[in-house]
């Protein structure tokens, strides 16, 4: 029964979340670059084990409809941890916020105050949070994922 | 009869800028960057700070009204980089001359990892690439931080012992000494290599050291190999020369009255310190305002010379006084005098 109950909690991870009809997971990978004998650069990625500054990492999130219905609007947001400087979405669809999530748009179309009152382009790494919002409603059984890429400060 | 104390005057007098001006200009260099050694904005991560990330979604029910999601959390620790950096600050050859003692070199080490690390320093005093060997006698950090040596204030480094222990970005000046080989000729090159290797290991880039990092995590070796040197310079300056000038004064009383038609003796002095000699050394000196050459007055080295400009090496230009002294060898010392008048 004991082990039953272990189990259980291991098939269904968020079990707080069981009566949700969407499961939104994430992953972190680091990008770890080798270069092959003649010298090509191969690029893969790998569970975080060692991790300094400068390096590349990827965030992937899992979404999924478990439910019956359509999950219509579907939109998912994940703020920039502190200590990572934002590098480009992998995943296209992306909008950006550089003020902290309180307003959105392409980031050729956001600005960024200086110090002295002016404004400039933002750059990727003035992002704070990006989001993405779903055209299609997610079907029973549809799945996905959504990527974007960081470097550790 | 008295001696008055003058600053040399000599036109052809070839000093040597006092050695320490420069480490007071480095001083002057380094105390700002001391303050600004942590620029907060560029700031790596510090080692053992752990990184979160969680995504949210929100999507319409089926039966009307919103829901809201939060994915799981995923963490992930920074670990420790191991980096150093080491650079010669002199901005020059440290001048110095055959035979010194505890000449100094100064370097800053700093810390470009992103964890609280220790430095183990080394002086490599026979790397090469120079002209003499200069013997390095110790290694001393910059214990009052104002970038300048301070014998006996400054803390004499113990391998192992005292290894200066550095904040990320955080630096230490660290002063090499060193004694100057008798035998270095004049212009000659003597190089030390400051040597500073980080204490939990270094090697190549990527090598990491389970569980050794700040925070606990692993330290894993940056792009410097954790292991950082510059190469430090001593010109040897075989020999310098020094001026002093003097002047006595004798009045027509026997007294040492500065009255019209008292007599002022002027003795230039030039003293050739450390070894080799100095070619083509040339004494010059302008008769002052007020005052009136006497013919036939001029000296070196007790023995008169002409007031023409002839074989002899001394000369009166009709404004001032001018004696060749050709080479002359360190350790020795040239006397010219001569007269004036007091109008």
């Amino acid at each position: 029964m004991k082990l039953m109950l272990i189990l259980s909690a291991m098939l269904l991870p968020s079990a707080g979340l069981a009566q949700n009809q969407v499961s939104l997971d994430s992953e972190i990978f680091v990008e770890r670059t080798t270069h092959a004998p003649n010298g090509a650069a191969q690029v893969a990625l790998e569970a975080p084990g060692v991790v300094t500054p400068g390096d590349p990492i990827v965030f992937v999130l899992h979404y999924r409809n478990n439910g019956t219905a359509p999950a219509a609007a579907f939109v998912v947001t994940n703020p920039i941890p502190q200590s990572v400087s934002f590098a480009g979405a992998q995943s296209a669809g992306a909008e950006y916020s550089v003020d902290g999530g309180r307003s959105w748009g392409a980031l050729a179309a956001l600005t960024v105050r200086n110090p002295d009152g002016t404004r400039r382009p933002a750059a990727a790494t003035d992002v704070t949070h990006i989001r993405w919002r779903l055209a299609q409603a997610i079907p029973p059984g549809g799945r996905g994922e959504l990527r974007f890429r960081g470097v550790v400060k | 009869m008295r001696d008055l104390k003058l600053m040399p005057t000599c036109g052809s007098a070839k000093r040597m800028a006092p050695r320490h001006w420069r480490f007071i200009k480095a001083a002057m260099l380094t105390a700002g960057s001391l303050h600004a050694a942590a620029p907060a904005a560029a700031a790596r991560t510090p080692a053992g700070t752990v990184i979160n990330n969680s995504a949210s979604a929100t999507y319409d029910l089926p039966g009307g009204g919103q829901d809201t999601i939060t994915s799981n959390m995923v963490s992930l620790t920074v670990d420790e980089l191991l980096d150093v950096g080491v650079a010669w600050t002199d901005g020059g050859d440290s001048v110095v001359t055959p035979g010194a003692l505890s000449q100094v070199l100064t370097y800053r080490v700093t810390n470009a990892g992103n964890g609280s690390e220790a430095f183990r320093l080394t002086a490599r005093d026979n790397a090469g690439g120079d002209d003499f060997d200069p013997v390095t006698t110790s290694i001393v950090l910059d214990g009052n931080g104002n970038g300048i040596y301070d014998p006996g204030l400054d803390i004499v480094y113990v391998p192992g012992g005292n290894d200066p222990v550095l904040a990320p970005d955080a630096s230490v000046v660290a002063f090499v000494l060193s004694t100057i080989p008798a035998g270095a000729a004049n212009g000659q090159r003597g190089r030390v290599d400051l040597v500073a290797v980080a204490d939990t290991g270094s090697g190549a880039p990527g090598t990491s050291f389970a569980g050794q990092g700040q925070g606990g995590g692993d330290a894993v070796v940056g792009a410097t190999g954790a292991d950082a040197e510059d190469d430090g310079y001593y010109a040897a300056a075989a020999a310098t020369v020094t001026f002093v000038k003097s002047a006595t004064v004798a009045d027509a009383f026997g007294g040492t009255a500065h009255v019209p038609g008292a007599i002022i003796t002027y003795r230039l002095t030039a003293t050739v310190s450390g070894a080799g000699s100095l070619a083509n050394l040339r004494i010059a000196d302008a008769i002052p305002p007020g005052s009136t050459f006497r013919t036939g007055s001029i000296t070196l080295e007790g023995a008169g010379l002409t007031d023409n400009a002839d074989a002899d090496a001394g000369e009166f230009t009709g404004s001032g006084i001018a004696v060749r002294l050709g080479s002359v060898a360190a350790g020795s010392t040239r006397i010219v005098t001569f007269q004036v008048a007091i109008d």
